[in-house]
C-alpha cells in the first residue's frame, strides 16, 4: 500500500440503514409543527403588520418565499459541488459526495413545497408579486413596468417553474443515479460518463440559477433589475449548501457512521468553500451596489434607497458585518476550519445569515403604497413612498415558515439518504480518503 | 565535532579537503525518508534537511518543523495594502488636487473600495512571494552538498536527508549508523573545499553585479537630469520616421499645389453629396432674410413632436439649462457648489423680466443659437439633427407656457387639491412665478 492512497476502514460504518427515515420523521416533525403554527398565526391575523396589501396572507407568502428560496439554495450549492467534483475530477470531495448528492436530490419534494406559492399565483391571488396584482397594468404609474408583464405572468412564470424543477431535479437525480450504480458495478467508466456530462449540465445549471432568481427572487421588485444578481444569489446559495453539509456530515458522524473516513482535512475543504463563497458574495455584492451607486439612476438606485436608509439600512449593516466581515477576517485562518466545534459555529452563523440575505432581498418589497390617483385608490406596489413609513416589521411568520420549511428540506435529504453513504467504488475514494491538507 | 582524518571503516566519497560539512542519505521511497526524518527528529537532532523530487505528505510534521508565519505575514501585508490603498485615494483626490467627479464626495468608500481592494492583493501577493523566497533563504546559489554526485538526482528520483556537522548531536559514526538503521541505501560524507580562492565568487560574476547595477541607473540619472536644467536643444528623435511621416496635416503649408496650402477646400461651383441644405427656412430658421416666427411647412407640431423635443432636451439641454429651463441645471449646481459661479440663460423667464429675451426670441433665433451657440454657449448643429432641434424649439415653448400659466390654465377637474385662488399677481406673473432670474453671459 503506497503512502498516498488510503483504501476504507473494515470496520466503518458506511450504510444509511434507518438514518434516513429517522431524518425525514424530524423533517416532518418540523414542517407539520411550524408550518401549523404559521397557520395559525395568519388566520388568527397576528401576523401581518399589513402594509398596503388587502389579503392578510401577504406577509405568510412572503415568508414563504423566502423560506423556500431559502431550501431551494442549500440544493443549488449542494448540486455544484457534485458537479463540479466530476467536472475537474475533484478527489478530496469523494468521501463527502454521496452525502451532497443525496442534499441535492431534495429538489423534487422542494419544488413540491413550492407549489405552496405558485398554486395561489396562478389561483389570482395579487399581493406576493406585485405584477401579479391589477394595478400593475395601470399605464401612467407603471410604464416602466408595462414592457415586462408579458413574462411575468403567473400563466408563464408557473410554466418556467416547471421547467426549473425538471432541470434541477433532472440533473440532481442522473448523477446521484450514476454513482449508485458505480456502487453495484464498480465501473471506473462511470466517473468518465458524469464527467463528460457535467460540463453541459453545468451550463444547463448556472443558466436555470439564474433565470429562477431572476423569477422569483427579483421581480420581487419587478421595477428593478440587475444582470449580476443571479451570480450573487448563487453566491449566497454556496455559502448556504457548504455550511449545511458540514453540519449534515457531523451530524452522520455522530450517529457513528462515517467516523474513520471524514477527519479535519474534508472540514477543513468544506470551510475553505464556505469562506471562499463568503467572500464571493460580498464581491457581487458590491459590484452590484457600486455600479449603481456610481451610475445614480432612478430606476436602479430605488432598490438599494430603501436598503441604505430608513430601519433597514440596520439590516444592511448587519449583512455587511455579519454575512461578511466576521466571518470573512475569522475564517482566514486555517484552525477556525480544522477545529470542528469552530466550523460548526461559523456553518451554523452563516447558515442564519444566508437567511438574512434572502430576507433581505424580499422583504422591502412587502411594503406596497396605496396612492389616490382621479377619485380612486390604486396600489402603485412595493418601494415607493416616503423611507420613514418602510419598516423592517418582523413577524413571527417570518421565523416559523423557515423552520418549517427547513422540516420539508429534511424530508427531501431524508428520502435520499439510504444505503451507501460513501461511493464505495469510485476509483477517487482511496484518494479522497488519504486526502490531505497540507 | 569529528574529525575528518578518521575515514576508516565505511566506504565514503571524499571530495574536498577541508573541513566536514556533514552526511548525506539516501532512501528508496518518499515513506522511507518519512520515516527516517521522524528517527533523526526523535534522536534530537535540528540542523538537517530533507530532499525530495516533489513535496512528500506529512514531512514536515516528521521532520518537527513548525508551521511557517507566512500566512500572518501575508495577513499584514494585505491589511496595509488595503490601508494605503485608502490613504493613496484620500491624498490624491480628497486633499491634494480635489477633483469632483459626476458629483460624488470627493473622499466617498465605496469609490475606493476597488482601488483599495486591488491594493491589498497586490501587497498579499507581494509579501507572499517575497516573504516565500526570504523565508526559505532563497535564492541560494550553491550548496556543500552539491559537490556530491548523488546529490544531483534529487529533482529527479533521489530522496535524500542531509545532516549538517555544526549540529550539537552530530558524531560522524553514530549519526552514519543512526541513518543505515533508518534503511539508507548509502550514506555519503561531505567536505567543504580549503583552497579560500575556490570559495571567493570569481571576479567577473562581482563586476557583472557591480556594472549592470550602474547601467541600470542611467535612465534615472538622464530623467533627473532633464528635470532639473533647461535646454534649447531640439528633442532626441528615436523613430524619425514616426515623427516625421510623409503626409500633411490640417493647415499646413505645401509646396505641391499653387496656394501653396496643403488644404484642398471646396471645389468651385461644386456641392459635396448631402450637404446643399437649400431649404433656408428648416435649415437656417430664416425666412424671406428674417428669422421665422412659426415652423418649417415640412413639420407637424404636435404632441409626438414635443415629447421628442422633451426627450432630447433632457439630454442635451438640461444639464446646463436645467429641466425646467431655468437655468439650474446639474452644472450649474456643481459650479456653485465649487467657488465659481456663472448665470445660465433662463429659458422661460416672462418676456417682461430682465432674463426673459429668450421668450421674446422668434422661433428661427432660437433655433440658430441651437444650430450655433450664443457666447460661451456651443453649437449643437454636428449632434443633433435639424429636426430634432426644431423638436426641441417647440419643446422651449412648451416650457415656457407651462412656466407662466395661470391657475386658469389648470383643468377644472385637477384644482380640488390646489388652494384657494389669491388674489391675482401683477400683470400674468402668477402661477408658478419664474424663479430667479438669470442674465450672464450664457
Amino acid at each position: 500500500m503506497s503512502a498516498l492512497t488510503k483504501s476504507m476502514h473494515p470496520d466503518e460504518k458506511y450504510k444509511a440503514g434507518k438514518l434516513g427515515a429517522q431524518l425525514a420523521k424530524v423533517g416532518v416533525a418540523l414542517a407539520v409543527v411550524f408550518l401549523g403554527i404559521s397557520l395559525v398565526l395568519t388566520l388568527a391575523g397576528s401576523a401581518d403588520p399589513n402594509s398596503g396589501h388587502a389579503s392578510k396572507w401577504a406577509r405568510f407568502f412572503h415568508a414563504y418565499v423566502i423560506g423556500w428560496s431559502y431550501i431551494f439554495s442549500i440544493c443549488v450549492g449542494m448540486l455544484f459541488l457534485v458537479m463540479l467534483h466530476h467536472l475537474v475530477r475533484g478527489r478530496w470531495a469523494t468521501a463527502v459526495r454521496r452525502v451532497a448528492e443525496a442534499m441535492s436530490c431534495a429538489f423534487p419534494i422542494v419544488f413540491i413545497a413550492g407549489l405552496g406559492f405558485i398554486i395561489p399565483l396562478l389561483a389570482g391571488y395579487e399581493d406576493l408579486y406585485y405584477w401579479a396584482h391589477h394595478d400593475a397594468h395601470d399605464p401612467i404609474l407603471n410604464h416602466h413596468l408595462h414592457h415586462k408583464l408579458g413574462w411575468l405572468s403567473p400563466g408563464f412564470f408557473a410554466a418556467r417553474y416547471v421547467i426549473y424543477a425538471v432541470i434541477f431535479s433532472g440533473l440532481a437525480n442522473y448523477f446521484h443515479k450514476k454513482s449508485k450504480q458505480q456502487d453495484e458495478s464498480g465501473d471506473a467508466k462511470i466517473s468518465e460518463t458524469m464527467r463528460i456530462a457535467s460540463a453541459p449540465a453545468m451550463i444547463l445549471y448556472s443558466l436555470a440559477v439564474f433565470a429562477a432568481s431572476f423569477d422569483i427572487l427579483m421581480s420581487m421588485a419587478p421595477k428593478w433589475f440587475s444582470t449580476i444578481y443571479g451570480v450573487n444569489f448563487w453566491a449566497s446559495a454556496c455559502v448556504g449548501g457548504f455550511a449545511a453539509l458540514a453540519l449534515m456530515v457531523l451530524g452522520i458522524q455522530r450517529t457513528g457512521r462515517l467516523t474513520r473516513s471524514i477527519g479535519p482535512d474534508h472540514y477543513h475543504d468544506i470551510g475553505k468553500w464556505m469562506f471562499a463563497f463568503t467572500f464571493f458574495w460580498a464581491y457581487t455584492a458590491f459590484s452590484q451596489f457600486m455600479l449603481q451607486w456610481y451610475g445614480n439612476m432612478p430606476e436602479e438606485t430605488h432598490w438599494y434607497k430603501y436598503r441604505l436608509f430608513g430601519e433597514w439600512q440596520w439590516v444592511s449593516i448587519a449583512m455587511l458585518v455579519g454575512f461578511w466581515a466576521f466571518p470573512f477576517v475569522f475564517l482566514l485562518s486555517r484552525w477556525t476550519k480544522r477545529i470542528v466545534p469552530s466550523l460548526v459555529f461559523f456553518a451554523v452563523w452563516q447558515l442564519v445569515f444566508h437567511w438574512l440575505d434572502l430576507y433581505w432581498n424580499v422583504m422591502p418589497s412587502y411594503d406596497w403604497l396605496e396612492v389616490a390617483q382621479g377619485g380612486t385608490v390604486i396600489n402603485a406596489g412595493p418601494l415607493n413612498g416616503n423611507i420613514a413609513y418602510h419598516h423592517v416589521g418582523f413577524s413571527p411568520v417570518d421565523i416559523t415558515v423557515w423552520i418549517g420549511l427547513i422540516g420539508v428540506l429534511l424530508i427531501g435529504i431524508g428520502r435520499n439518504l439510504k444505503g451507501n453513504l460513501i461511493p464505495t467504488k469510485d476509483p477517487t475514494l482511496p484518494l479522497s480518503l488519504s486526502h490531505e491538507v497540507m | 565535532m569529528s574529525d575528518h582524518d578518521t575515514h576508516d571503516h565505511e566506504p565514503v566519497v571524499t571530495n574536498g579537503d577541508g573541513e566536514l560539512y556533514g552526511v548525506l542519505a539516501e532512501y528508496d521511497t518518499p515513506g522511507e525518508l518519512v520515516a527516517a526524518a521522524r528517527k533523526v527528529r526523535d534522536a534530537g537532532f535540528t540542523d538537517f534537511d530533507c530532499f525530495s523530487p516533489f513535496p512528500v505528505h506529512g514531512i514536515d510534521e516528521a521532520m518537527g518543523i513548525k508551521r511557517t508565519i507566512l500566512p500572518l505575514l501575508v495577513f499584514g501585508g494585505g491589511f496595509t495594502g488595503t490601508i494605503l490603498g485608502i490613504l493613496l485615494q484620500w491624498w490624491t483626490n480628497a486633499y491634494n488636487w480635489p477633483w469632483n467627479i459626476s458629483g460624488k464626495p470627493t473622499w466617498s468608500i465605496p469609490a475606493n473600495v476597488p482601488i483599495a481592494f486591488e491594493t491589498t492583493i497586490l501587497l498579499s501577493v507581494f509579501t507572499t512571494f517575497f516573504g516565500m523566497w526570504i523565508l526559505n533563504k532563497l535564492p541560494q546559489v550553491w550548496h556543500p552538498f552539491f559537490r556530491l554526485e548523488r546529490f544531483g538526482r534529487v529533482t529527479d528520483d533521489a530522496f535524500l536527508l542531509g545532516i549538517e556537522a555544526k549540529d550539537q548531536r552530530f558524531d560522524l559514526e553514530k549519526t552514519t549508523a543512526l541513518l543505515k538503521d533508518a534503511g539508507a541505501l548509502e550514506v555519503e560524507r561531505c567536505y567543504l573545499e580549503t583552497d579560500p580562492k575556490r570559495k571567493n565568487m570569481p571576479r567577473w560574476i562581482t563586476a557583472l553585479i557591480v556594472s549592470s547595477t550602474a547601467f541600470a541607473l542611467i535612465p534615472f540619472a538622464i530623467a533627473a537630469k532633464a528635470r532639473n536644467s533647461h535646454s534649447s536643444e531640439p528633442h532626441i528623435h528615436i523613430f524619425p520616421d514616426m515623427d516625421f511621416q510623409p503626409k500633411f496635416k490640417a493647415d499646413t503649408a505645401s509646396d505641391i499645389f499653387a496656394d501653396g496650402r496643403a488644404n484642398r477646400g471646396e471645389i468651385q461651383n461644386t456641392v459635396a453629396r448631402g450637404t446643399l441644405d437649400a431649404d433656408d427656412l428648416f435649415f437656417k430658421g430664416k425666412e424671406n432674410g428674417d428669422w421665422t416666427q412659426g415652423f418649417p411647412k415640412n413639420i407637424e407640431v404636435n404632441l409626438d413632436f414635443v415629447k421628442r423635443g422633451q426627450n432630447r432636451y433632457n439630454i442635451y439641454c438640461a444639464p446646463c439649462h436645467g429641466y425646467d429651463g431655468r437655468g439650474e441645471g446639474p452644472i450649474r449646481q456643481r459650479l456653485k457648489a465649487g467657488s465659481l459661479d456663472w448665470a445660465i440663460r433662463n429659458l422661460v423667464a416672462p418676456p417682461w423680466e430682465p432674463g426673459g429675451h429668450v421668450v421674446r426670441m422668434p422661433n428661427g433665433q432660437l433655433f440658430n443659437t441651437i444650430s450655433n451657440g450664443y457666447a460661451t454657449m456651443s453649437g449643437y448643429a454636428s449632434q443633433i439633427p435639424p429636426r430634432d432641434r426644431w423638436a426641441i424649439v417647440s419643446y422651449v415653448r412648451a416650457l415656457e407656457r407651462a412656466s407662466n400659466s395661470l391657475q386658469n390654465d389648470v383643468p377644472q377637474a385637477d384644482l380640488r387639491d390646489m388652494p384657494a385662488p389669491q388674489a391675482p399677481a401683477p400683470a400674468g406673473a402668477a402661477g408658478s412665478g419664474s424663479g430667479s432670474a438669470a442674465g450672464g453671459s450664457k
